[in-house]
């Protein structure tokens, strides 16, 4: 993809977001507005979408595979149970660093739209594998029905923080940031888990 | 059950089935189709609905003022620390046994419906002020800092707890239950939390 297709596309995903944040009605958004709107034809953004939903997908994948790429790279590294427990920390850094300012209306919308919501599935899958990896190798010595047991907690937990940190001020975000891992942490030393 | 209830009761089922099979945006469901794929008249809807959003708003209210009211008595009859911790883990059981088989619906239109959306933030803004209560009597001696800060990760981890149940079988709820509970009381155990 040429950097002016890349350009009008990222356009194209604003000129929704700010439609979406004036009226919170997805069927208020108009391909034509917005081609209108950015002086392009409508078989332009056509040719990338075929529905709003489509737009908030690809937006919602395009960030979730970043943060994959970048905690891969990470978990690649690591050799040490100290180093695995670092991956897991930096996840949440990086989660809580890289949310937009939309971060809260993509999520409502993560959360409603049908084909969003199964990528959500699916990706959720994808976390709590990698979180049973990071818990098994940063925290050894549990046992397999132990670590299926805490690895769902921390996936439930994880997802109950991202809808709680994209609804508060960036300033705050990082506050709770620590107090979260914290809670992690302890839960994972636990010894008298079971 | 008074007869209109269970006619209540038999619409908002029949919807809720029509709606999953649909595999539709709810936003987009008429209500006209609605009451043809239910088989049944459109003005015996209209008896205690207006739109789909009604239906979830129902739903969704239903729930909330039962636990609303199970927290209230609860709180009332709450003498001892003992009884406060009590409280908050009989709400979460309370909680599961209250969701219907459809709450991943009724939990993916509270992201969107805008009426669904005010409830949510409404009974939220009440979880939270009830929490702090409730952990304040529970686990005394906090101050209002660690107070504020224990009760917005037991906020936060609630609702990634309703999420998780709310896509999962009752078995799946109950089993999730008894760690869930075991965390939460660890972390407002955790003495070294700053």
């Amino acid at each position: 993809m040429d950097r002016s297709t890349s350009n009008l596309k990222e356009k194209v995903v604003n000129r929704a977001i700010n439609s979406l944040r004036k009226d919170k009605r997805i069927e208020q958004i108009s391909f034509a507005a917005i081609a209108r709107e950015l002086g392009v034809g409508i078989e332009e953004i056509s040719s990338f979408y075929t529905s709003t939903e489509d737009i908030i997908l690809e937006v919602q994948k395009k960030n979730w595979e970043s943060l994959h790429r970048y905690w891969d790279r990470h978990i690649k590294k690591a050799n040490t149970p100290g180093d695995f427990k670092n991956a897991f920390e930096l996840f949440f850094e990086r989660f809580v660093d890289t949310l937009s300012k939309d971060a809260d209306l993509h999520l409502e919308l993560c959360c409603y739209l049908p084909k969003c919501i199964k990528y959500r599935e699916k990706n959720r899958q994808k976390v709590k594998q990698k979180f049973k990896n990071l818990i098994k190798r940063g925290w050894p010595g549990k046992d397999e029905k132990v670590l299926e047991r805490q690895t769902e907690l921390v996936t439930v937990l994880f997802y109950g923080f991202v809808d709680h940190v994209v609804h508060i001020p960036k300033t705050e975000r990082t506050k709770i940031l620590r107090d979260f891992r914290n809670m992690l942490n302890l839960h994972l030393q636990d010894r008298k888990f079971f | 059950m008074k007869v209109d209830v269970q006619k209540k009761v038999k619409i908002i089922r029949k919807a809720m089935d029509s709606i999953r099979k649909s595999d539709k945006t709810l936003h987009t469901i008429a209500f006209p189709r609605l009451a043809e794929e239910m088989d049944i008249p459109f003005n015996e809807i209209t008896e205690f609905f207006l739109s789909i959003e009604d239906i979830f708003l129902n739903e969704q209210k239903r729930v909330n003022r039962k636990i609303e009211n199970f927290l209230e008595t609860g709180l009332k009859n709450a003498k001892t620390a003992n009884d406060a911790k009590e409280l908050l883990e009989t709400t979460f059981l309370t909680f599961i046994e209250l969701l219907p088989d459809y709450s991943d619906l009724v939990f993916s239109a509270s992201f969107y419906l805008p009426k669904c959306i005010e409830e949510r933030n409404r009974v939220k803004q009440y979880y939270r002020q009830v929490f702090r209560k409730i952990i304040k009597k529970g686990w005394p001696g906090k101050i209002d800092a660690v107070l504020d800060r224990q009760t917005d990760l037991v906020l936060l981890s609630a609702y990634g707890f309703y999420e998780y149940c709310a896509t999962v079988g009752k078995r799946e709820r109950k089993v999730i239950l008894k760690d869930f509970n075991n965390m939460i009381n660890l972390h407002l155990q955790d003495r070294l939390f700053f």
